[in-house]
């Protein structure tokens, strides 16, 4: 495309695409020399080590892209996971499978949920002693001589 | 100044001994001995023995 074709296509995109492409104009307007510059991950900053967030949050990088998408320019917009190409990728690799249920994940669960197990078992063998243990309360004068109070 | 007087009464917890952790309060004299009796646990839907909790500062 010629660079009328470009101020053409600005001229009709709402400004809320054309603010973003101000601002991050696309690869193929910029010339060969400058660095790309990134907005949607997470960087690394290279001196201090810590992390930044991006620029445009996850929401607002769907947000984009969507309305790219109307408009038929999402070609024009930087990688970002939100992106129509990607996310059908992901489609194929994942299927519709839930997250955490892959090969090797599990899901971890409540915490009641995870040692319920363990407590009916528990409760099981309280029940299995039981008649033994009302015995055992009666013959000692119904809990005169009982010792072993829970705690 | 004087501490005020220990009431006469007590509330105690008596826990299922089914382990359910279902439990009944009930009162009794502080000087009684502790409570013990057969009640019903709907968790396991039987009567069961109900003991009296060790009663500890926190």
């Amino acid at each position: 495309m010629s660079s009328r074709q470009y101020i053409k296509l600005a001229g009709s995109l709402p400004p809320r695409l054309t603010r973003f492409f101000a601002r991050y104009p696309p690869q193929a307007l910029l010339s060969q020399s400058t660095p790309p510059t990134s907005s949607t991950p997470a960087q690394k900053h290279p001196v201090t080590g810590k992390w930044h967030d991006p620029v445009f949050s996850l929401r607002r990088q769907a947000e984009l892209v969507k309305l790219a998408r109307q408009h038929g320019v999402e070609e024009l917009l930087p990688y970002t996971v939100k992106g129509t190409e990607e996310r059908l990728r992901r489609r194929a690799e994942n299927g519709l499978r839930v997250k955490g249920t892959g090969v090797g994940q599990r899901v971890k669960g409540k915490e009641s949920e995870r040692t319920l197990k363990g407590r009916l078992e528990k409760r099981r063998q309280a029940m299995l002693e039981m008649p033994q243990m009302i015995q055992t309360w009666k013959e000692r004068g119904h809990g005169r001589g009982w010792k072993k109070w829970p705690k | 100044m004087a501490k005020k007087a220990k009431s006469r009464t007590i509330a105690v917890r008596l826990v299922s001994m089914a382990l359910t952790g279902y439990y009944k309060t009930l009162i009794r004299p502080r000087t009684h001995r502790p409570l013990s009796m057969l009640k019903y646990d709907p968790v396991v839907r039987k009567k069961v023995l109900f003991l009296e909790q060790k009663r500890g500062g926190r």
